[in-house]
């Protein structure tokens, strides 16, 4: 029972710095730990630097310097451990387009070692509730947009990973689905698990976080929970055009 | 003909990435470059000239040397033909392209012009490799003047014309008939492999006609003296006779008319193709990213969908997946594989209505006999190992995974398994040319059965070989940044750096063929010792340096 309400920490990471072989510094010194049973939204404008810093952590890039530990499990010392921790939807969806929808699903539940039996009622769970079953023998070609970005949600949480990383997920869906994948966040967290998700806009983050960090440039200018988030800038005149500019972003 | 919207469409397809342009912008990408080109050009060269040489002196002693030029020219284009009809087939039809120009006010002659400019020029390639040694070689011990160099310059530019113009004249006709609303990308690969059989069939329907017309006159044409016979070898592509007229006269008139005629006929084919264009190419192209194939699955079905398979089992049946069904990667890394194998059919088919007579039997004699099993399993498993690296399957294997290899990246498999897999991918599809090539010997060629099961055997050494030199190449310098999959395999220098690779493998077996040629024993030998030490030293390289490599790709 004590060890539901302690806080572990689940993302790790310690002066994280990456440059683009084109000399863009994406990522600058960033530090952050994020807990578990939290939704963790990651805010900033275009080109901040949020999908270098998921890519780093999923393993995709390599960091320049620093650290970075997913369940304490360190990514450039085991990589394969850390990245079985983790269910990742990066931010475009056009991927596989060749497969079938199941032949997607059973790849994916194959890569990360899934039962026959829990991939039968993973699959079947998650196909009903975004309503994707009836076009899973198509080929994802086929598939519409958020279509994709949903046969793509499945395939990453086919086995059950206590890291949720998702890159701008909202974008793409429509209000049921978007609906879904919310709620589906929010249960993910009442487990005591993390989602950590990337957005441009403000209004999605006040809308399903629990604490957020702000990127600009590569740098980390917050983090905290929203009430937190408007005293901050209210204090910081010089940040506040930019929160505005953010606020902005919405309409 | 050539308006300036067709002008400059060829200048943004080959901005774009399209034809021969590749960037080396890594000190790696020029080591590996200068390395490959540096060692085995030169070396193939020097084989080829030394092949030149042999035949032109042999020539020479019948006064016949100039037929070294029609040889040249003719082998020159069907070559052109064959991997020109691959090039339109992919480029006309399966190049993500099309999609964006359709919107464009540009009329299909416009199109097909400029992807046909661009296709000549990507041919220039061959016969830089086949057809310019020969007319230097010529040039030189002829001591032709500099007209005769001029004349060979304007031929090395129109030469590709005529057989590329025919390919796609097929192509076009065979793709405005596959247009079926349902599984239209299914029916066009169909499309595109009726239609390479079509060409090659026609071209060899040609020959054997221009073969048997002219059994009768060649001791008449002998007798004429110097040059004469070049005229009967040249029927196989009609325009290469003015071609080779044009060379072997270029001193009198008559060269200059015949080069004349030559570049009259050439335009004369281009503009006809892009008429002909205009009637059928949009109709052949128009919804072919649509993707059909609906069936519903419901609830209760889902269970039998399911399967389990090792990851690597997994992996590999996914890439195979991915070969097959995209049309691009069907015919230039699958098919390509298959049609290699049929080529040794088309011998059969020329020869006069007797089979008992002429060459092919005394062949046929020759395969049986004891003394030469040692030179066919030579020969055959130089053919699998230049088959095997031109198929590029491993030598894009990195490449295709494009933008999506992040992928490959963040799932938890190691980079070893993932490199297995695609090897695994590489060795069945080239294995595959294999068998259907000792099938074919066994049944046609009438080779000894146990001879076929040696080499079934051992053909699986030279596969691995090149699967291994493929997916190194890639992994050092692989292309990902592209936005068709006709760039990812078609303008990828890795395919051209395996072939080369492949061929100086292939010729190191010719050579151990030639030195060892008094025992069949010591022949096959110290050939599966040679081709299981280079793939124990590939074999290491690929999982020391290869993972690593993988390991540092950024995706
Ligand atoms: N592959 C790359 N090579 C070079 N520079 C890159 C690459 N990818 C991103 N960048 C640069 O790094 C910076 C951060 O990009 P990143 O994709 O992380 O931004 P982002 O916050 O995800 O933006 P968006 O909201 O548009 O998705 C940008 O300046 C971008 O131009
Ligand atoms: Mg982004």
């Amino acid at each position: 029972m004590l060890l539901r309400l302690e806080v572990i920490i689940v993302i790790y990471l310690e002066n994280v710095s990456k440059t683009y072989s084109g000399g863009v510094k994406a990522n600058d010194q960033i530090s952050l730990t994020i807990p578990s049973g939290r939704i963790f939204g990651f805010l900033g404008p275009n080109g901040a630097g949020k999908t270098t810093m998921i890519k780093l952590i999923t393993g995709i890039l390599a960091v320049d310097s620093g650290r970075i530990e997913v369940n304490g499990i360190d990514i450039a010392k085991q990589p394969l451990a850390a990245k079985k921790q983790i269910g990742y939807v990066p931010d475009t969806p056009n991927m596989f387009l060749r497969l079938k929808g199941i032949e997607y699903l059973n790849f994916m539940a194959d890569v990360y070692d899934v039962s026959l039996d829990e991939r039968q009622v993973r699959i079947a769970d998650l196909c009903r509730r975004f309503e994707m079953t009836k076009v899973l023998k198509n080929p994802i070609q086929s598939y519409s947009q958020g279509m994709r970005q949903k046969i793509v949600i499945i395939g990453v949480l086919l086995h059950q990973p206590s890291v949720w990383i998702l890159d701008e997920p909202m974008t793409g869906l429509d209000p049921h689905s978007s609906y879904v994948l919310k709620e589906m966040m929010r249960e993910h967290v009442n487990n005591n698990n993390t989602v950590f998700f990337s957005t441009h806009v403000l209004d999605v983050a006040e809308k399903i976080c629990d604490e957020i960090a702000i990127i600009n440039k590569g740098k980390i200018l917050f983090t905290g929970d929203m009430a937190e988030m408007r005293e901050h800038f209210r204090k910081n005149e010089s940040l506040e055009k930019f929160f505005l500019e953010l606020t902005h972003d919405e309409q | 003909m050539m308006n300036n919207k067709t002008w400059a469409l060829t200048k943004v397809l080959i901005k774009n990435g399209e034809g021969l342009s590749f960037k080396l912008n890594t000190k790696k990408a020029w080591i590996l470059f200068i390395a490959i080109i540096g060692i085995t050009i030169p070396s193939l060269l020097f084989g080829y000239i030394k092949f030149i040489e042999l035949i032109y002196h042999s020539l020479a002693t019948i006064n016949q040397q100039g037929v070294i030029l029609s040889w040249g020219l003719a082998i020159n284009s069907i070559m052109i033909f064959i991997f020109g009809m691959f090039y339109i087939i992919s480029s006309f039809y399966f190049s993500g392209d099309i999609e964006n120009f359709l919107p464009l006010p540009i009329k299909p002659k416009q199109i097909v012009g400029a992807k046909f400019l661009v296709t000549v020029l990507y041919e220039y390639l061959i016969s830089a490799f086949i057809f310019l040694p020969i007319l230097i070689y010529y040039g030189i011990y002829e001591s032709a003047g500099l007209l005769y160099y001029i004349y060979g310059l304007i031929v090395f530019a129109l030469i590709p014309i005529l057989p590329i113009a025919f390919g796609a004249l097929i192509v076009m006709l065979i793709m405005r008939f596959t247009n079926f609303s349902r599984y239209r990308e299914l029916f066009k690969i169909i499309g595109g492999v009726i239609a390479m059989f079509v060409g090659i069939g026609l071209n060899f329907a040609f020959q054997s006609f221009a073969a048997k017309l002219d059994q009768n006159t060649i001791g008449e044409l002998l007798e004429l003296g110097n040059n004469s016979l070049s005229v009967v070898t040249s029927r196989m592509f009609p325009t290469v006779r003015w071609a080779a007229q044009a060379l072997l006269d270029y001193k009198i008139a008559n060269g200059l008319t015949n080069l004349l005629i030559f570049c009259g006929l050439s335009a004369g084919i281009y503009i006809v193709l892009l008429y002909f264009s205009e009637l059928v190419y949009f109709k052949g192209v128009v919804g072919l990213s649509e993707s059909s194939a609906r069936s519903v699955v419901l609830d209760e079905d889902l269970g039998k969908l399911l399967k389990k398979n090792s990851v690597i089992k997994s992996y590999t049946l996914n890439e195979l997946r991915i070969l097959f069904r995209t049309p691009i990667y069907f015919l230039n890394c699958v098919l390509i594989n298959i049609i290699w194998p049929l080529f040794i059919i088309l011998p059969l088919l020329i020869t006069p209505d007797d089979p008992t007579q002429g060459d092919l039997s005394m062949l046929l004699e020759l395969l049986r006999e004891p003394k030469a099993i040692g030179m066919i399993i030579g020969i055959t498993l130089a053919a699998i190992t230049f088959i095997g690296g031109s198929n590029g399957i491993t030598a894009t294997a990195i490449s295709r995974e494009g933008k999506e290899l992040h992928i490959k990246k963040h799932i938890p498999v190691s980079y070893r398994h993932q490199i297995t897999a695609k090897v695994l991918a590489g060795i069945v599809l080239s294995y595959i040319g294999v068998v259907i090539l000792i099938l074919i010997m066994i049944f046609l060629y009438k080779l000894p059965w146990y001879l076929g099961l040696l080499l079934l055997v051992i053909g699986i050494l030279p596969t691995i070989l090149t699967s291994f030199t493929g997916i190194l190449l890639d992994l050092y310098n692989p292309k990902l940044d592209w936005d068709s999959e006709q760039k990812a395999v078609k303008q990828n220098i890795n395919v051209l750096y395996n072939i080369l690779i492949s061929t100086a493998a292939a010729a190191l077996i010719g050579v151990i063929t030639y030195v060892f040629k008094s025992s069949a024993v010591l022949t096959i030998i110290s050939i599966i010792v040679l081709i299981s030490l280079l793939d124990l030293l590939l074999y290491y390289l690929v999982y020391t340096k290869g993972t690593v490599r993988f390991k540092e790709l950024e995706g």
